[in-house]
C-alpha cells in the first residue's frame, strides 16, 4: 500500500516530464497483469470493437499502395484490418473524439453446465451478462487518448482496464480482473471447515476411532462441492520520459488467489495388512503476490542502456493445514496401541520475497556489428516462523514391552513446540547472478556471425540442521508420528546416546541444491543467392551442479538451419540439431553429509547401512545423453487468397544407463489451411497430431520376495544391479505412450447487415502406461492372483472434447444491433485413477474426496446480447 | 508526390482551358457516380509508339511537339511513364477525372489509341535536368519529408531525382510502381496547382489519388510552393 502511494505521488511529475518528450517510444516494457484482456465469451477481448470491414474501396487489399494482401516473409497472409471508426467529436470544434460499444444481454445454459471441463476457466451462469463495454477517447491533434474496456460474466469472472496517455510521450494503465480456475465440480469432502486451515470431522465420525463403514456412510452423505480458486488481479503502471531521453517505468500489480485445492493427508500407508490411513483432504488457498517493476532506459548516441528492478512478494495468509483423520492406527507387531495419532498438519507455502537488479548495455560496432552485455543479481529469501515437527499430545510410537521388545515411544511434548527446532525461523536464501555478453557482425549482406558467452549462478545459502535442543536428538518426525506408531522405531529420529536410535539413518540437513552454468555460442548465417540461406550454430554448455551425483555436465550442441524459396512459391524452413551430453564421474550417493550417518555417534547397523540407491541408476538430468531434433515447415501460397502450411517435427533422446530413463521420442505434424478471399470472408482449418513415447527402466530393492532376501541382511550394503539388494529379477520397465490430436475449423462472413461466424474445435488425447517385469520379485504384491491381475498395462486414459460455436451479429441501425450466439460442447473422459469413484470414495483405510470429471457431458449455451454503439 | 501525368492529363485539361478547378463529381447532372479507377493491380502498359505519333499532333498544341509543354500551366509528357499516361487518358475518358478539354479529347480515343499515345510520349526524350538547390526547403521535403508534420519524402515513390520509381513490378500484391509519374522538370505552376487539387480532395477518382490526398493534407501553402520550385529545378 505504501509503495502504491509513492507511485501515485510520483505520477504528476512523471507526466509533466513526459509532456515535453520528443522521443517516441511505444514499447510495452511495463507489462503488468495480463498480456491480453479477454474472457471465455471473447478470448481476444476486443472482437466486438472489430466489427465491420473496410469500405469497398479497400476490399481489394488494405493499402492504396498495392492490391491484395501482403504476406509475411514466410508466406502467411496478413489479416484484413478492421474498419476504422473516425469517432464522434466530444463537443463541436473539439479535437477530442470518442467511440464506444456497450454489449449487454442474457446467457442461458442447458445440460451439464457444471461439468468440470466446461467450467475450468470460466464462470458461466444463467442470467444477465455485460458482454463488453468499450470506450475510447482520442485527440488526433495532440496524440492523447483514454481507453476503457470491461466485461462481466459474474462476480468471479470479470475485468476492467483503463489506459490513458499520449503517443510517444507517456502512458498510464490501471486494471482489475477476476478469473476463476475450477479444479473439480464433483468433490465430496467429509470434513467441516473446507477452505479454512482446520478440517474437522463431522459428528458422525470419531477422530482416530471410526470404522470404515462409518467413514463410507459419512462420505455418501457429504454434500457435493466445487474445488477451485479465483484469481483477483489489480495493477497500476506508468511509463514516460523523465529527462532528455531517459524513459522511466514503474508498475505494481497484486494478485489474490483465494479458494481450495485437493490435498493429501497421510497417516502412514494403508494397504495390504498395514493399518494406517489415507485421507484426500482439501487445503485452503489464500495467497497474495505483489509484483513491482521499475526501469530506466536511454537510447544514447553510442550506448543503449536499460536498468531494471523486479521485485515479487508472496504472502500466504493460511500457512498451515490441520486435519483430523478418522482412521484408527494399528501397529504391525500387534501390541496394544499406545499412541493413537489422529491429527495431521501440513506446513503450507511460506511468505517469501524476490529481488532482481539487471543492467543491459548495447552499442553498435564498426563493421556492421553490435555488442551487448547484461549483468543481473537476484535474491530469493524467506524467513517464516517454522512450525513444530508434530502437533500430537501424549505419546507417539510403539511400546513392544508386552512382547519383550523395546519401548519405541516418545513424548509428544518434546516435539510439539517450536523449542524442538534448532532455529525458530527458516532463514532461507538463494542468490542468483547473471552475466551475458554477445557480439554479432554482418560484414556483408550475405554473411553474418555471432558469438555469446553466458554465465549464471544459483547459490543456495539455506542451511538447516534438524536438531532438537530439548532432547539432543536429530531428525524430523514424519507424518506427525503415525509412521513410528505403526512400524516400531521408524519415528524419523537419530539419537547418538540411545541404542534404539543410534543406527537410524535419517535426513538431518537440507540439501542446498544450486549450480553454475556457462554457455558459449558461436554461429554464422550465409545467404546463397536470393532464395536460400543457411545457419549453423554451435553451443557448449558447461554445468557444475552442487551436491549432485556429478560435479560437471557438459553438452555440445550443433544446429543447422536452412531456409529456401527455391521450390516454386513455397517457403521451406528446415532445421536439425544434434546434442551430446557427457560429464564427470557419477557418484550415486553424494548425500552422506545430509544424513545422520555423517554425525558423531552414529553406529552402523549390524548388517551395515542399506545402499542409498542402486549404483547403476543415472538420473535423467545428469545422464549421458544423445539428442536429435528435426523440424520442417512448408508454407505454400495458392494465389492471393489461400495459404497452406504444414509442419513435421520429431525428437529422439537416448540415455546411456541400465537403470533410469531410457529414451524419449516425439513425432508430430500439423496442417493448416487459410482462406481469405476478401475482407468479408475468412476461413481456416487446422489439423494436428503428436505422439510421444518414454521408456524407463527400474529395479525394486529386495524385501524378501521371490527374487531375493537381502533387505535386513549383510547384502543390503551392496548397491550394484545384480547384487543381493538389487537382483536382476527385480527389474521392471515402463513404457509410456501418448497421442494428442486436435482439429479446428472457422468461417466468418459479412453479409452486410448480418455477420456470421462459425467455429468447430476438437481436442483429444490418449495415454497408455505399459510395463513389464523380470520376475514377480519386482511386484509389491506377489500373491499369484495379484501377479495375474497385474497384466502389462494400466487401463488407457482418454479425453475428448468437441465444441461448435455459431454466432450472428445483426445491425438494425448504425447504432443498434444484436449478437445471437450458441455453443454446443460435448466431452468424454476416462482416467483409471478415478475408476470406481462413481460408486464409492471409501476403500477400507482410505477415503477420497474427488470423483473426477464426468465420463460424458454435453452443454448447450445460448446468448443474446444487445449492442449499442456509443 | 505529385502526379505529373495525372498532371499530364490535367495538362491537357489545363492546356486548352486554363485549369479547371472543376467542380467535382456533384456537378454533372443526375449522372450515375463513376466507380473509382483502381490501378493497384495495373500491369505495365505497352503500345505502338509510331502509331501514337501519328495521332499526337493535336496533343502537341499544348504539350509541345516533342512532349515539352509550351506553357507552364501544361505538364510535360516527354519521358513520362507510359502506364501513367495511359491511365490518365482512360480516367478522362471514363469520367474519373474531368476537364473541359481533356474529357473531350479522350472521349474519341480507343483503348489502343490511348496505349499508343502513351507509348509515343513515353519514348520521347525528357526535358534536360536542371540545377536543384539541395539546401532548399523543397529539397528537404522531397528527399526527407517532414516527419513532425506527417509528410513522407516524395522520392520514396517518385525516385531520388524525381525521374520516377525504378523498382520493378513483380505482380500482386506488389506496389504498381509504374503507375507513379515522373516529376522532374514539371513547371512549378503546374505542380503547385496539382498539389492543391490533391490537398482539397479533387483528384480521388483514381486510387493513386487517395495516396496523394493523404500526403498533401499535411502540406501548407509554403510547403507546396517550395516543393513545386524544387521539382521544376530537377
Amino acid at each position: 500500500m505504501r509503495k502504491l502511494q509513492l507511485l501515485l505521488l510520483a505520477l504528476p511529475g512523471l507526466a509533466a516530464g513526459a509532456a515535453s518528450a520528443q522521443v517516441a517510444d511505444g514499447s510495452d516494457t511495463m507489462r503488468v497483469g495480463d498480456m491480453q484482456y479477454g474472457n471465455a465469451l471473447d478470448p481476444r477481448g476486443w472482437t466486438p470493437m472489430m466489427a465491420g470491414i473496410q469500405d469497398g474501396l479497400l476490399s481489394n487489399g488494405m493499402s492504396w499502395l498495392h492490391a491484395g494482401m501482403k504476406r509475411t516473409p514466410t508466406g502467411v497472409p496478413y489479416p484484413y484490418p478492421p474498419q476504422a471508426d473516425d469517432g464522434t467529436p466530444v463537443a463541436p470544434g473539439s479535437d477530442w473524439t470518442y467511440r464506444g460499444l456497450l454489449q449487454l444481454g442474457y446467457i442461458h445454459l442447458n445440460g451439464d453446465r457444471n461439468a468440470e471441463f466446461f467450467r475450468q476457466y470460466s464462470d458461466w451462469k444463467n442470467g444477465l451478462a455485460l458482454g463488453y463495454l468499450g470506450l475510447m477517447f482520442d485527440n488526433r491533434r495532440t496524440g492523447e487518448y483514454v481507453e476503457f474496456r470491461a466485461s462481466r460474466l459474474s462476480a468471479d469472472d470479470q475485468y476492467y482496464r483503463l489506459r490513458a496517455g499520449k503517443y510517444g510521450s507517456y502512458r498510464i494503465e490501471a486494471f482489475y480482473r477476476d478469473m476463476p480456475h475450477t479444479v473439480s465440480t464433483n468433490a465430496f469432502p467429509i470434513w467441516n471447515g473446507i477452505g479454512s486451515s482446520n478440517l474437522t470431522l463431522p459428528a458422525s465420525l470419531t477422530p482416530g476411532a471410526s470404522t470404515p463403514a462409518q467413514i463410507a456412510a459419512a462420505s455418501a452423505a457429504a454434500p457435493r462441492r466445487s474445488i477451485g480458486l479465483t484469481r483477483t488481479r489489480s495493477g497500476l503502471s506508468l511509463e514516460g520520459e523523465l529527462y532528455r531521453g531517459w524513459i522511466g517505468t514503474a508498475a505494481i500489480s497484486n494478485e489474490e488467489r483465494k479458494g481450495t485445492r485437493l490435498w493429501g493427508g497421510p497417516m502412514f500407508f494403508a494397504f495390504n495388512d498395514l493399518q494406517g490411513g489415507i485421507n484426500e483432504t482439501v487445503r485452503p488457498v489464500d495467497f497474495s503476490t505483489t509484483d513491482v517493476n521499475l526501469s530506466l532506459r536511454k537510447v544514447g548516441r553510442v550506448w543503449h542502456f536499460v536498468g531494471t528492478y523486479t521485485g515479487s512478494f508472496f504472502r500466504n495468509h493460511k500457512d498451515y493445514l490441520d486435519y483430523q483423520s478418522p482412521f484408527q492406527l494399528q501397529n504391525v507387531v500387534g501390541v496394544p496401541q499406545v499412541a493413537n495419532i489422529y491429527q495431521g498438519e501440513f506446513s503450507l507455502e511460506p511468505d517469501n520475497d524476490y529481488h532482481n537488479l539487471r543492467l543491459d548495455l548495447s552499442r553498435e560496432l564498426k563493421g556492421n556489428g553490435q555488442f551487448s552485455v547484461a549483468a543481473a543479481w537476484g535474491t530469493m529469501r524467506q524467513n517464516a516462523a517454522l512450525r513444530p515437527p508434530v502437533t500430537c499430545t501424549g505419546v507417539l510410537g510403539v511400546d513392544m514391552a508386552p512382547i519383550g521388545g523395546p519401548n519405541y515411544t516418545l513424548p509428544c511434548a518434546d516435539w510439539n513446540t517450536p523449542a524442538a527446532l534448532s532455529q525458530r525461523n527458516a532463514n532461507a536464501r538463494i542468490d542468483t547472478g547473471l552475466f551475458d555478453a554477445r557480439v554479432n557482425f554482418h560484414p556483408s549482406s550475405s554473411f553474418g556471425w555471432h558469438a555469446g558467452l553466458r554465465w549464471y549462478r544459483e547459490d543456495n545459502k539455506t542451511r538447516y540442521l534438524a536438531y532438537n535442543p530439548q532432547t539432543g536428538q536429530y531428525g524430523y518426525i514424519s507424518e506427525n508420528g503415525s509412521q513410528g506408531s505403526i512400524v516400531p522405531g521408524e519415528v524419523g529420529i537419530f539419537d547418538p546416546r540411545n541404542p534404539l536410535y543410534w543406527s537410524s539413518n535419517v535426513t538431518v540437513r537440507n540439501v542446498p541444491y544450486g549450480y553454475d552454468d556457462t554457455l558459449f555460442e558461436l554461429g554464422g548465417d550465409w545467404q546463397f543467392g536470393r532464395r536460400n540461406s543457411l545457419g549453423v550454430a554451435y553451443t557448449f554448455d558447461h554445468n557444475e551442479p552442487k551436491y549432485r551425483e556429478r560435479k560437471r555436465v557438459d553438452e555440445h550442441r550443433i544446429k543447422i538451419s536452412w531456409m529456401s524459396r527455391s521450390f516454386g512459391d513455397a517457403t521451406l524452413r528446415a532445421s536439425y540439431e544434434y546434442a551430446r551430453r557427457r560429464g564427470g564421474p557419477y557418484n550415486y550417493d553424494p548425500y552422506v553429509q545430509f544424513f545422520s550417518e555423517s554425525l558423531p555417534g552414529f553406529v552402523d547397523p549390524v548388517n551395515g547401512l542399506p545402499a542409498h540407491t542402486v549404483a547403476d541408476m543415472r538420473k535423467y538430468d545428469l545422464s549421458d545423453r544423445n539428442e536429435s531434433k528435426a523440424r520442417l515447415i512448408v508454407t505454400y501460397p495458392f494465389g492471393d487468397a489461400t495459404t497452406v502450411s504444414a509442419t513435421f517435427y520429431g525428437s529422439r533422446d537416448q540415455y546411456a544407463t541400465p537403470i533410469g530413463r531410457q529414451d524419449t521420442r516425439s513425432t508430430g505434424a500439423t496442417l493448416q489451411w487459410d482462406w481469405q478471399p476478401g475482407a468479408r470472408t475468412t476461413a481456416s482449418a487446422y489439423l494436428g497430431i503428436e505422439t510421444s513415447h518414454m521408456g524407463i527402466a527400474n529395479v525394486g530393492d529386495s524385501d524378501g520376495g521371490a527374487a531375493g532376501a537381502a533387505l535386513g541382511t549383510p547384502g543390503q550394503t551392496n548397491p550394484n544391479l545384480g547384487g543381493p539388494l538389487y537382483p536382476y529379477g527385480n527389474q521392471w520397465w515402463e513404457f509410456d505412450r501418448e497421442r494428442n490430436s486436435n482439429a479446428g475449423f472457422t468461417l466468418t462472413h459479412d453479409f452486410g447487415s448480418v455477420r456470421a461466424d462459425l467455429s468447430y474445435n476438437y481436442s483429444g488425447s490418449f495415454g497408455h502406461v505399459g510395463y513389464s517385469y523380470a520376475t514377480i520379485g519386482a511386484l509389491a504384491y506377489r500373491a499369484p492372483d495379484a501377479a495375474t491381475a497385474a497384466g502389462n498395462a494400466f487401463p488407457d486414459n482418454k479425453y475428448r472434447s468437441n465444441t461448435l460455436d455459431l454466432g450472428f451479429n445483426f445491425d438494425f441501425t448504425r447504432r443498434f444491433g444484436m449478437r445471437l450466439f450458441g455453443r454446443r460442447e460435448t466431452g468424454s473422459f476416462t482416467d483409471w485413477h478415478y475408476l470406481g469413484f462413481d460408486q464409492t470414495l471409501s476403500y477400507g483405510q482410505r477415503i477420497y474426496t474427488d470423483k473426477g470429471p464426468q465420463h460424458h457431458y454435453g452443454v448447450t449455451m445460448l446468448g443474446a446480447l444487445f449492442n449499442v454503439k456509443l | 508526390m505529385i502526379r505529373p501525368l495525372s498532371l499530364a492529363a490535367l495538362v491537357m485539361l489545363a492546356s486548352c482551358a486554363a485549369a479547371q478547378d472543376a467542380p467535382a463529381p456533384a456537378a454533372s447532372a443526375a449522372a450515375k457516380p463513376v466507380a473509382m479507377l483502381d490501378v493497384r493491380a495495373q500491369p505495365p502498359v505497352h503500345g505502338d509508339a509510331n502509331a501514337g505519333a501519328a495521332k499526337a499532333a493535336v496533343c502537341g498544341a499544348c504539350h509541345g511537339p516533342q512532349g515539352v509543354a509550351i506553357a507552364p500551366n501544361f505538364p510535360n509528357l516527354a519521358g513520362q511513364s507510359a502506364t501513367y499516361l495511359y491511365l490518365q487518358l482512360k480516367a478522362f475518358k471514363d469520367g474519373q477525372r474531368k476537364d473541359s478539354i481533356m474529357t473531350g479529347q479522350a472521349a474519341t480515343l480507343s483503348d489502343q489509341d490511348m496505349r499508343n499515345l502513351a507509348a509515343h510520349f513515353a519514348a520521347l526524350p525528357a526535358k534536360p535536368a536542371g540545377k536543384p538547390d539541395a539546401a532548399s526547403r523543397g529539397a528537404q521535403l522531397f528527399l526527407a519529408g517532414d516527419p513532425a508534420k506527417g509528410v513522407p519524402p516524395c522520392q520514396g515513390c517518385h525516385g531520388p531525382a524525381g525521374q520516377g520509381p525504378a523498382s520493378p513490378w513483380s505482380g500482386a500484391p506488389d506496389t504498381a510502381w509504374h503507375t507513379f509519374p515522373r516529376l522532374a522538370g514539371q513547371s512549378a505552376l503546374y505542380v503547385g496547382q496539382e498539389l492543391g487539387d490533391y490537398r482539397h480532395g479533387k483528384r480521388v477518382g483514381v486510387s493513386n489519388g487517395r495516396i496523394m490526398e493523404g500526403v498533401a493534407q499535411h502540406l501548407d501553402d509554403e510547403d507546396i510552393q517550395a516543393l513545386a520550385a524544387y521539382i521544376q529545378s530537377l
